[in-house]
């Protein structure tokens, strides 16, 4: 097991490394400049300043060099755009913010989503699977900026219930976590209700029928747990795209998120952010891969081993 | 024996009509601030448009410039009509070259040090440091000594003592201009001449605009400041007019999407916006009291590549004459912005004089088709295939789409092609390519002379993307920036707006329209919140009315 | 999967074989009656009547997305800009309305579902395509070069997918149907390529493999022959299980602003363009957005009931599931 784990750590460095050249090249490949802000063109003279500050004139293996040599010395550079700031701090600002965002529509996926694919496994072909499943799917079917748009109209315009954006208080977190939520909330109810078929479909579950056992029990103690793994497996590529799908949620509701950074560095052409934030949310993936991995391993001992 | 799945169901639904019943029950809030005890709570709910930047050396969008220009004191501020209003300067010398500031005595920093003019000095000097890379330094370069010390790479203090600007005494600032420049009082009251505590800036660094680090001297002071999320500013007692100035405090919110933006304002969470509404919710709030418009000084055209592309004047006037700028304006925009009938905007000085009578032919506001098409007939080789290049922002799009539309009908097939913002204008150059024919492009001044949007034309203006050149326009320009005579100096603008857009112009781009920024401001602080020309905002001058 | 009786029946039948279920009254004397998956896959699917209503109406939308430009009166992109009928609401005319600058929502929404449709398939074809031959090769190969390739997925997999189509986006420019599959494929075959390989690995075990093996079929034949046509049922559900999430990028990278550049228009162009007129004018984001979801909708459905239909090992657990007691 532990020769596992260490693998597994190991692996993360190669891969690091991968997604900072990959980055680095990709972000180079992009024509623009980052510090023109408006229609107005930058003077020469400033401009090769500005290029000489942050060791843009450089041939581009020496910037690679200097940039790996920051990341793995945790010193990220300075943002070119937002002056007064270093990518360190705007990561070690906004993050914590995502992250939280993140976690928040993950459990609103699991309490809702969860029970609903149960519910339709067990009914399956009546009317509350279709009803539900229905249900959960238009959720994630409608564009999410029109979801979150109309969520704010309805429930803070027009009924007061909630402000309409920001991050302050508990009451704000409640709308963009949940219109965050709905798609991994249906993805868990049909996978949910899927695994739960198979499983139901399984010998032991007969058995335990047989047996006379309580209905109730045979879902809850054998069934449930059973198909929950997959739903398990599915929770890494989730996390990742939680964390990295919060960005039309972070600009309609205003969060401070690294999201909403992140789509604007590009935009702008802020190559340390990017590279920053694209380092980051690897990282996150690949340790999140790696604790599912793990938790699957111990889960599933047959599993331990093979690679599918 | 009852499975517990009906349960859980039954328990969603509970939940759901629970939030119903109490959604139901509890009122529409509507638009209030909150009980209409307006006068006597004197805050200032605003939502700001993008992130903000507290260094005036390093503030380069709208929104920080507003805020910088609240919490530190500039030497002059701009009055109604754009004129120096005295601010911490409290008077001034002009003489050709040379200007020279009479600071107040007895200002002091919210530290307590007094200000002098060796902060302003520093200031300036600081923002001509090549070390700094100040996106707005240009503007100095009015100064003597103030490029070279930019363009510095080696051995820059030298060339740092060389700048024209000295502190003579605690309360005089002299200044050596390259030349006679009347307008440069006015300039100075753009954000980059702010000043800013030297001993706070050396000690922290870059974290000198952090709140807990920030030394200030203007009317507010900073009390708060989350990145990319809320400011909050609170009167400074200690400020030499802190009688006369109203506002308590100001609480900032970052707002970016216009549509949250105008939700929010909605639903009562703030009063004023920073003018992100979008262009297409424009014909709604037109028609609510809150809805505010002013005019900016600026304009935007389309430009055309003269150089190897459209070369005929003929179809180039055609084009202009083809477009029904007020409609555009009326259905797309919708901003009620002005057609342009010149380069230079409304609002500049001395326009009257500049721009004589109707303006260009080549603009009516409705278009004249007939003329267009007579004139495209007599173009020799036009080009009737053409490439429209434009960003993707609406209205943008829009207005691409329409003027495709309105070429068509003289006989010119075009096709847009959109570009990514950053792409769009690397991809301008200049020069511009070959692929590009006409581009979408807009002007806004820095500062309150014509010669900031004329000066645009010269044949190396690194912002003239036509690929227009002509000899004797570029020593007019020259011979204008000498001229320190304002009547004198807007005969030779007459002179230069001619060739471009009068009767004989070279025409090489089309003005549009000159710009506006709406705004929604709530009934009880429309009345004081102004924003000027020039996109900025006076807090001192805001007052909260009685609900 | 089930692995049909006669391996060479998978390929090569589909219709010839005799519309007869195996062991139920065969005819005396007759060849025993083959089951056809394909046929016997088709009865279950249409038992779903989710599953049927969902596929009528995804093909009912791509026909009307393919036909009415063709026969319908306006045309989008040679039409004048005509203000005073901006902003319409639906009429005999114009049955959904008009858009900002007058032209017929109706129209427009075909042709946004062409683009739409068009760009979601291509990016999943494009990334079944690259998934089938990154898989097939890795499990194919297996061993070291499968070693490497997975190792390599892993550290793909640690790319945040929507940057980088994204930063795709920004590299190429100006944005037309092709850079759209491009971009959004880029980033999303992993899951595709796992699966492929995943069932190679599988199959490849199974007798009929190591038997066509042992009569020393080349090793493309056994690929072609034998592996590919049986991961086929799982690449025809993987198809409409990828298409929603790329629809869906699709709306969301017009949302940011790098969708479909006009005169053309996809379904979440329109969708981001009608969310600012959302409160005096919601046909014009409620109709794409209407469409978007549709197609997701039925492409899900589809993908439930093809995936129940597919895998008979999923029947219906009335019998098991129902709580009585």
């Amino acid at each position: 097991m532990t020769a596992f784990i260490i693998r597994r750590l190991l692996w993360t460095i190669p891969v690091l490394l991968l997604v900072i050249f990959l980055t680095f090249v990709l972000m180079r490949q992009i024509e623009g400049n980052p510090f023109r802000r408006t229609d107005r063109a930058v003077p020469a003279a400033v401009q090769r300043n500005l290029e000489r500050k942050f060791n843009l004139d450089e041939p581009w293996y020496v910037q690679y060099a200097l940039y790996v040599k920051g990341v793995f010395t945790f010193d990220l550079g300075p943002s070119l755009v937002l002056r007064d700031r270093t990518v360190n701090e705007i990561i070690k600002e906004h993050f914590p913010k995502s992250l939280e965002l993140g976690v928040l529509a993950f459990v609103w996926a699991i309490l809702i989503g969860i029970p609903m694919g149960v519910i339709a496994a067990l009914r399956q072909n009546s009317a509350y699977d279709y009803g539900l499943m229905f249900i959960t799917n238009v959720g994630y079917a409608i564009p999410n900026f029109l979801v979150a748009t109309l969520l704010i109209y309805y429930v803070s315009l027009k009924l007061g219930l909630l402000p309409t954006n920001g991050w302050q208080t508990w009451e704000h977190k409640i709308l963009p976590s949940f219109a965050l939520a709905l798609a991994p909330m249906a993805y868990f109810a049909r996978l949910v209700r899927g695994s739960m078929l198979e499983t139901l479909q399984q010998d032991y579950i007969r058995t335990a029928k047989a047996k006379g056992l309580r209905w109730r029990r045979v879902v809850t103690v054998h069934a449930l747990r059973n198909s929950l793994i997959p739903a398990v497996t599915a929770m890494a590529p989730l996390l990742g795209f939680i964390i990295t799908g919060t960005f039309v949620i972070e600009v309609i509701f205003s969060i401070p998120g690294i999201g909403r950074y992140f789509i604007t560095a590009v935009t702008s052409r802020d190559y340390s952010v990017v590279m920053g934030i694209t380092v980051l949310t690897s990282v996150v993936i690949v340790l999140a891969n790696m604790v599912v991995d793990i938790l699957y391993g111990i889960l599933d001992p047959r599993t331990r081993d093979a690679r599918t | 024996m009852l499975s517990r799945k009906p349960r859980l169901s039954a328990v969603l639904l509970a939940l759901v009509m629970g939030l119903l019943v109490v959604g139901c029950g509890g009122g529409d809030e509507g638009g209030d601030t909150g009980g209409g005890a307006a006068a006597a709570d004197q805050t200032l709910k605003w939502g700001l448009g993008s992130e903000f930047v507290l260094d005036p050396g390093l503030a380069t969008d709208t929104t920080s410039a507003k805020l910088v220009l609240n919490i530190f004191d500039p030497l002059v501020k701009l009055g109604d009509n754009l004129e120096a209003v005295p601010s911490m300067a409290e008077s001034w010398d002009v003489n050709g070259p040379n200007v020279v500031y009479h600071l107040r005595s007895g200002a002091t920093w919210s530290n307590g040090d007094p200000v002098t003019a060796e902060d302003y000095e520093y200031a300036w000097k600081r923002a001509l440091d090549p070390e700094l890379a100040s996106d707005y330094s240009y503007q100095l370069y009015g100064i003597k000594g103030a490029v070279e010390y930019n363009e510095c790479e080696s051995n820059c203090n030298a060339l740092r003592d060389k700048v024209a600007v000295n502190a003579t005494d605690d309360q005089t600032l002299e200044v050596t201009l390259t030349s006679a420049q009347p307008w440069f009082i006015q300039q100075s009251a753009h954000s980059v001449f702010l000043p800013v505590h030297k001993a706070t800036v050396e000690q922290f660094g870059e974290r000198w605009t952090r709140p807990e680090n920030i030394v200030t001297n203007g009317p507010f002071n900073v009390e708060a400041a989350q990145p990319s999320a809320s400011i909050t500013l609170v009167k400074n007692p200690d400020w030499r007019d802190a009688a006369n100035v109203k506002l308590e405090r100001v609480e900032g919110r970052i707002i970016v999407d216009g549509t949250t933006a105008v939700q929010s304002f909605e639903a009562g969470e703030v009063d004023v916006l920073d003018e992100q509404l979008p262009p297409a919710e424009t014909p709604r709030l037109k028609e609510t009291p809150e809805y505010e418009l002013y005019p900016g000084l600026g304009t935007s055209y389309y430009g055309f590549n003269v150089k190897d592309n459209i070369k005929d004047i003929n179809q180039r006037r055609a084009m202009s004459l083809a477009i029904d700028r007020q409609s555009i304006i009326d259905n797309i925009t919708q901003a009620n912005e002005k057609p342009a009938n010149a380069f230079t905007p409304e609002g500049m000085p001395g326009r009257e004089d500049i721009v004589a009578g109707e303006g260009s032919p080549w603009t009516p506001a409705s278009g004249d088709l007939e003329q267009a098409k007579e004139l495209m007939a007599q173009a020799k080789n036009p080009k009737t295939k053409i490439t429209i290049y434009s960003n993707e922002s609406s209205p943008n799009k829009e207005v691409a789409e329409a003027l495709q539309s309105m070429w068509k009908q003289i006989g010119i097939d075009s096709t847009i092609k959109i570009l990514e913002w950053q792409q769009f204008l690397e991809f301008l150059g200049p020069p511009p390519p070959k692929a590009v024919d006409i581009f979408r492009l807009g002007w806004v001044g820095d500062f309150v002379d014509d010669i900031n949007f004329l000066e645009l034309w010269t044949c190396d203006s690194g912002n003239n993307n036509t690929g227009y050149c002509d000899k004797e326009y570029d020593s007019l320009v020259a011979k204008a920036k000498q001229t320190a005579d304002n009547t004198e100096r807007y005969a030779i603008y007459k002179q230069l707006e001619e060739k471009l857009t009068g009767q004989d112009g070279f025409l090489p781009f089309i003005p549009l329209w000159y710009i506006t920024y709406p705004n929604l401001e709530r009934e009880t602080v429309k009345e004081t919140f102004e924003i000027n020309l020039l996109d900025q905002v006076d807090l001192t001058k805001v007052e909260i009315k009685e609900a | 999967m089930t692995v049909p009786a006669d391996p060479r029946d998978a390929v090569a039948t589909g219709t010839a074989a005799p519309d007869v279920v195996a062991g139920a009254g065969a005819h005396a004397g007759a060849p025993m009656a083959q089951s056809n998956l394909w046929r016997d896959a088709w009865r279950r699917y249409l038992q779903n009547r989710a599953a049927v209503i969902a596929g009528a109406v995804f093909v009912a939308f791509v026909a009307f997305c393919v036909i009415w430009p063709i026969v319908s009166p306006y045309d989008i992109e040679s039409d004048p800009v005509n203000f005073s009928e901006a902003y319409e609401s639906p009429s005999l005319q114009h049955p959904l309305g008009t858009d900002k600058l007058g032209k017929d929502l109706l129209t427009k929404l075909a042709l946004g579902g062409r683009i739409s449709i068009a760009i979601g398939i291509g990016a999943t074809l494009a990334i079944l395509l690259i998934g089938v031959v990154y898989g097939s090769i890795a499990g194919f190969a297996g061993g070291r070069l499968d070693n490497i390739q997975m190792r390599l997925l892993d550290a793909l997999y640690g790319l945040p997918y929507l940057p980088f189509a994204i930063i795709v986006l920004a590299i190429i420019g100006t944005n037309s149907l092709w850079t759209m599959v491009i971009a959004l494929s880029i980033a999303s075959w992993f899951t595709a390529a796992r699966i492929v390989r995943g069932q190679i690995i599988t199959l490849k075990e199974n007798d009929y493999v190591r038997a066509a093996k042992a009569i020393g079929a080349r090793w493309y034949r056994v690929l072609t022959r034998h592996l590919l046509p049986n991961t086929l049922g799982v690449l025809i559900i993987a198809i409409f299980l990828e298409l929603p999430g790329v629809i869906l990028g699709e709306a969301f990278l017009s949302f940011i602003g790098l969708g479909i550049s006009p005169p053309e228009a996809s379904l979440g162009s329109m969708a981001q363009e009608g969310r600012e007129v959302y409160r005096v004018h919601p046909n014009v984001i409620a109709i794409p957005s209407i469409a978007i979801a549709m197609l997701v909708l039925c492409a899900n459905f589809i993908a439930d009931g093809l995936r129940d239909a597919l895998d008979p090992r999923t029947r219906e657990t009335k019998d098991y599931g129902a709580p009585q007691g």
